[in-house]
């Protein structure tokens, strides 16, 4: 059976990237998928096209599609495929996005009616996402 | 499908200086399989064993479910090599090179060559003798990817590229790799690169394995942990090999297989720090660890 040719095109990995190139790819497929890039039913590379396309080992992308398979944001029909899957886990952070988005909307309009230039509202931005780190989660059992 | 390399019990000798061996390993066929290890360490002389280029003293080599014994050049056929060993300056221009070669093989793709001389600069009027090292290499390599083989053994294949070619040579190994019956064995000083794409790993050092086993897993299996210099003083912790001594706390590589930072905090084991290695860190640990197990001699 023809593989339907997949469209997804991600940015290309760095080892000095924040996290596990496992992680990062499921990162950026995450982002792709709560974009809209690659909607319900769209077809995933297989493992090895994706390892050709990002430069890693097979088993960098095997690990990062067991974990997006196991949060319900993709699917793998033996013989078929791998696919976006539909429902729940995508619409939840695709609803979890637009409420950041919303949120950000507000801030900007209050920035501008407190008469704050763009300028000092980017920087503003930009010092509380430095200040506030993104939780890493614990690595103490081994894994990576 | 049998594996693509199964080498059983290998041993090679060259007088009191070195021995390789006995080394056992088996290479999944669809893997990118790396030889690491020091300089002297033994990767050369496997790589070259697999190709036929001398005869161990002991052990079985398999190639594609084949013994190496049976029909070199059958076997050959399906297998590309590249080697700074390897000396295509008789045949004086690229291009002669090229067409040399390919007479060996029936099933040349000559697109193929010509995609490659183009991505990799090479030009079939250059001389030989007038390539850099690394322009060899890459010739090495568009000869080795232009027929349709199996197996790509590949020795130190990145020396002497620069990080812009390096690439190119690397995202065309990907390449060659999503036909899943394809097989890559590396040897490569590059860890950083190795970490990144190759599936298995093989350390060696003075010609003995010191471990074989899926990269993720090998990483997955070590921790580097700081204890303070306190700790030193109770009998030895299993699994805890240390590997730098500061005035106020102990590096150690801990296996997790033996002990966890946890088992250790249930033991009363103070730990200061605790962290993933890279491929290339624990690499050093292990080589040191193994370094310290021996007894020493002049070399």
């Amino acid at each position: 059976m023809p593989e339907e040719k997949s469209t997804l095109e991600l940015s290309p990995l760095s080892m000095g990237g924040p996290g596990p190139l496992y992680r990062q790819i499921v990162e950026a497929i995450r982002r792709e998928v709560a974009s809209g890039r690659m909607p319900a039913g769209s077809s995933m590379p297989s493992f090895r096209a994706l390892a050709a396309q990002l430069a890693v080992s097979l088993i960098t992308v095997k690990r990062a599609y067991e974990e997006l398979e196991r949060d319900g944001i993709i699917l793998r029909h033996q013989g078929l495929g791998t696919f976006v899957a539909p429902g729940g886990a995508l619409r939840s952070r695709t609803e979890r996005c637009n409420v950041a988005l919303e949120a950000l909307r507000s801030a900007i309009r209050a920035g501008r009616e407190a008469g704050l230039e763009d300028r000092e509202l980017l920087e503003i931005l930009q010092r509380e996402l430095a200040d506030s780190p993104r939780p890493v989660k614990s690595h103490d059992g081994g894994q990576r | 499908m049998s594996a693509a390399v199964e080498l059983k019990e290998l041993c090679k000798s060259f007088g009191q200086d070195f021995s390789l061996g006995p080394l056992s390993l088996t290479v999944p066929r669809g893997a990118i399989y790396a030889l690491i290890g020091p300089n002297g360490a033994g990767k050369t002389t496997t790589l070259n064993l697999l190709m036929g280029a001398g005869r161990p003293q002991s052990g079985a080599i398999e190639l594609l479910g084949l013994p190496l014994a049976s029909g070199e050049a059958a076997i050959k056929r399906r297998i590309g090599f590249v080697s700074p060993d390897l000396d295509y300056r008789a045949w004086r221009t690229v291009g002669t090179a090229i067409d040399f070669v390919r007479g060996f093989y029936p099933d040349w793709v000559h697109s193929r060559t010509e995609r490659l001389q183009v991505l990799l600069d090479v030009h079939r009027d250059q001389r030989i003798a007038e390539l850099s090292f690394g322009q060899r290499t890459k010739l090495a390599l568009i000869l080795a990817l232009s027929h349709e083989c199996e197996l790509l053994i590949l020795d130190e294949p990145t020396i002497g590229l620069d990080p812009v070619s390096k690439r190119a040579i690397f995202l065309e190994l990907m390449r060659f790799m999503e036909d899943e019956s394809h097989t890559i064995v590396i040897s490569s000083h590059q860890l950083s690169d190795i970490e990144r794409i190759a599936d298995h790993v093989a350390l060696l050092n003075r010609g003995k394995l010191l471990a074989a086993s899926r990269i993720d897993q090998l990483l997955a299996r070590y921790r580097l942990v700081e204890l303070s210099t306190s700790e030193a003083a109770r009998p030895r912790i299993r699994g805890a090999m240390v590997l730098e001594q500061h005035e106020d706390r102990n590096r150690v590589l801990l296996d997790l297989s033996a002990n966890t930072p946890e088992s250790l905090r249930e033991q009363g084991v103070q730990i200061l720090a605790s962290t993933d290695l890279t491929l290339e860190e624990l690499f050093l640990a292990l080589i040191r660890t193994d370094e310290t197990r021996r007894p020493w001699r002049p070399r």
